[in-house]
């Protein structure tokens, strides 16, 4: 009996230590967040104004001046990517919900995972030789091409996910009502599942709003804001990059603000994804 | 010869009359599983149909032939006709160039388990054939949509909340509304999966007086593990087992006096 309680002590002990040895770790793990977070608040605070949501950046040695341009080109990229990345995503998906487990759908997800892998500045090259090199210049649409490509995979996966989720005999329901395969798809399987669909559209959002290298050479910069789509455009990450880089302390002060509102934004739109998987899909 | 007047040269329909449906030596398989044995019978208009035998004796899988839904699973195969009135190509549902939509439009199927469609209100579950099928008009879609709810016997209890998900009933009203939507694209033949399995007693008596009110306007095809439930709603059984028809015949006969000695065996509980 004795023996027995002193091995229990013993074992407790041991459950102790190792949980609050994982606890640390964890700690460890997620106190980065944290620290970006603050330091970002105690940098990047005090050049929050209404002028730097308006106002476009002025040249070097000048006080005052925002981010405007970045923000409105930020915008324009992330609806131009959403409006081909989104719709070709969708299709990937549901191409590989349908095809399920044959060559095609296991050669295209091979495709898509690494297509997920690929380092952002080849996509950046890859957007550069299809769209810039024949357009002959920068461009938003090029940036938003590039970004488009970022996109594609995150919907795709998450798409196929959530489909995956729907069980085959509603998809039987359909069909035994004699409806060709599309229309079921299209018309009695999605609209259940819109707001897991809108889940993986948001995720891939937050992804490109902070994407830096795809849009070095395709999207490029401007400071004078938004002058159509077959111009250069400013863009949040690019423009932090290039004040942060600087050794203007107005730019500077700048690339903290802006750094702040990004990561402030994405965190947002990690919110509204967790709120909406919350509700039942 | 040149046809006469008396005695003109009609396409020979391979469908006797009366019959709703007729099965030759139709067979069925998962990959090299053979689980439907050259299974031939006829079926009667307005017949409530039962299918009985054990767990994995391939009854299922035969009225999933019925309305080529088989067809739909992975390394799934079938051979055999299967003949039923109007179906087009001389009536075999299997015939080349038989398009396996247009025969679910006249053959419906309601399932084990409720299956609604997420996501979807009450009336556009029920709505949802006719109007993928390019049904708009909004009255023609009211007037169908009652009527099938009033058919599936819902209609009282959810006409004041039609726009409701469906997923929101319980249990066994989601299988009345699944009923409901097979019955709104007006289908000639309902195969029914086990359709109480998952329901209580409740539930499943309701089901039992519906399908024997249905039998005026369609014929029914029912797939049951409770050998009380076919002998109370139907009025043809077969016995099927190990993918073979071993029996078939009027219901009341099957129950009292087999022919055959496993299908006595079964019914008195010595197996299954």
């Amino acid at each position: 009996m004795i023996e027995l309680s002193i091995r229990d002590g013993r074992r407790k002990m041991v459950n102790y230590f190792s949980l609050a040895v994982l606890c640390a770790l964890a700690f460890a793990a997620i106190a980065p967040l944290f620290f970006i977070f603050a330091y970002l608040l105690l940098r990047g605070w005090g050049g929050l104004s209404w002028s730097f949501f308006t106002e476009i950046p002025r040249p070097v040695g000048e006080s005052g001046g925002g981010m405007a341009n970045a923000i409105t080109g930020s915008l324009v990229l992330m609806g131009l990517s959403s409006a081909l990345g989104v719709p070709l995503g969708l299709a990937c998906g549901m191409a590989l919900s349908e095809l399920k487990k044959t060559r095609t759908a296991k050669a295209l997800r091979i495709a898509i995972d690494l297509l997920t892998s690929v380092p952002s500045i080849v996509i950046g090259l890859f957007a550069y030789a299809l769209v810039v090199v024949p357009l002959k210049g920068y461009s938003a649409w090029a940036g938003g091409f590039a970004l488009a490509i970022v996109m594609v995979p995150i919907v795709a996966r998450s798409t196929e996910e959530i489909l995956k989720l729907v069980p085959s005999a509603v998809h039987e329901a359909g069909l035994a009502l004699g409806l060709p395969r599309w229309k079921v798809l299209m018309r009695l399987i999605l609209p259940g599942v819109r707001t897991g669909i809108t889940t993986g559209i948001l995720l891939a959002l937050a992804r490109v709003s902070g994407e830096t290298a795809p849009l070095l050479f395709t999207a490029f910069s401007n400071s004078f804001g938004f002058r159509g789509l077959s111009s250069p455009i400013a863009s949040m990450p690019v423009q932090i990059y290039t004040y942060a880089t600087s050794h203007d302390e107005t730019w500077r002060q700048l690339a903290w603000t802006g750094a702040l509102v990004l990561v402030f934004v994405v965190f947002l739109l990690n919110l509204v994804t967790r709120i909406l998987t919350r509700r039942k899909i | 010869m040149e046809p006469t007047l008396e005695s003109p040269v009609s396409p020979k329909l391979s469908v006797s009359d009366g019959s709703a449906l007729e099965t030759k030596r139709l067979s069925a398989w998962f990959g090299d599983h053979h689980v439907v044995k050259d299974i031939s019978l006829v079926v009667q208009k307005n017949d409530v149909f039962s299918l009985i035998g054990p767990s994995g004796c391939g009854k299922s899988t035969f009225i999933r032939c019925l309305n080529r839904l088989h067809e739909e699973t992975d390394g799934a195969s079938v051979s055999g006709e299967v003949l039923i009135p109007g179906a087009g190509r001389r009536d075999n549902i299997y015939a080349s160039g038989v398009d396996p939509v247009s025969i679910r439009r006249r053959v419906g199927m309601v399932f084990q388990k409720p299956n609604p469609f997420p996501g979807l209100s009450i009336f556009d579950n029920v709505a949802a054939g006719l109007r993928l099928a390019g049904v708009m008009r909004r009255n023609i879609l009211d007037e169908v949509v009652e009527m099938s709810l009033i058919q599936a016997a819902l209609w009282t209890e959810v006409k004041d909340k039609l726009k409701k998900p469906g997923t929101s009933l319980s249990g066994g009203q989601q299988q009345r509304l699944c009923i409901a939507r097979a019955l709104a694209v007006k289908p000639q033949i309902l195969l029914m999966d086990e359709p109480t399995s998952a329901l209580d007693p409740i539930s499943t008596a309701r089901i039992e007086e519906l399908v024997m009110k249905l039998r005026n306007d369609v014929t029914v095809l029912i797939v049951t593990h409770n050998m009380q439930q076919a002998a109370r709603i139907s009025n043809q059984t077969a016995f099927f087992l190990m993918g073979e028809l071993v029996e078939v015949g009027p219901t009341k006969s099957i129950f009292t006096k087999p022919k055959d000695t496993r299908t006595e065996q079964y019914i008195t509980g010595r197996f299954g």
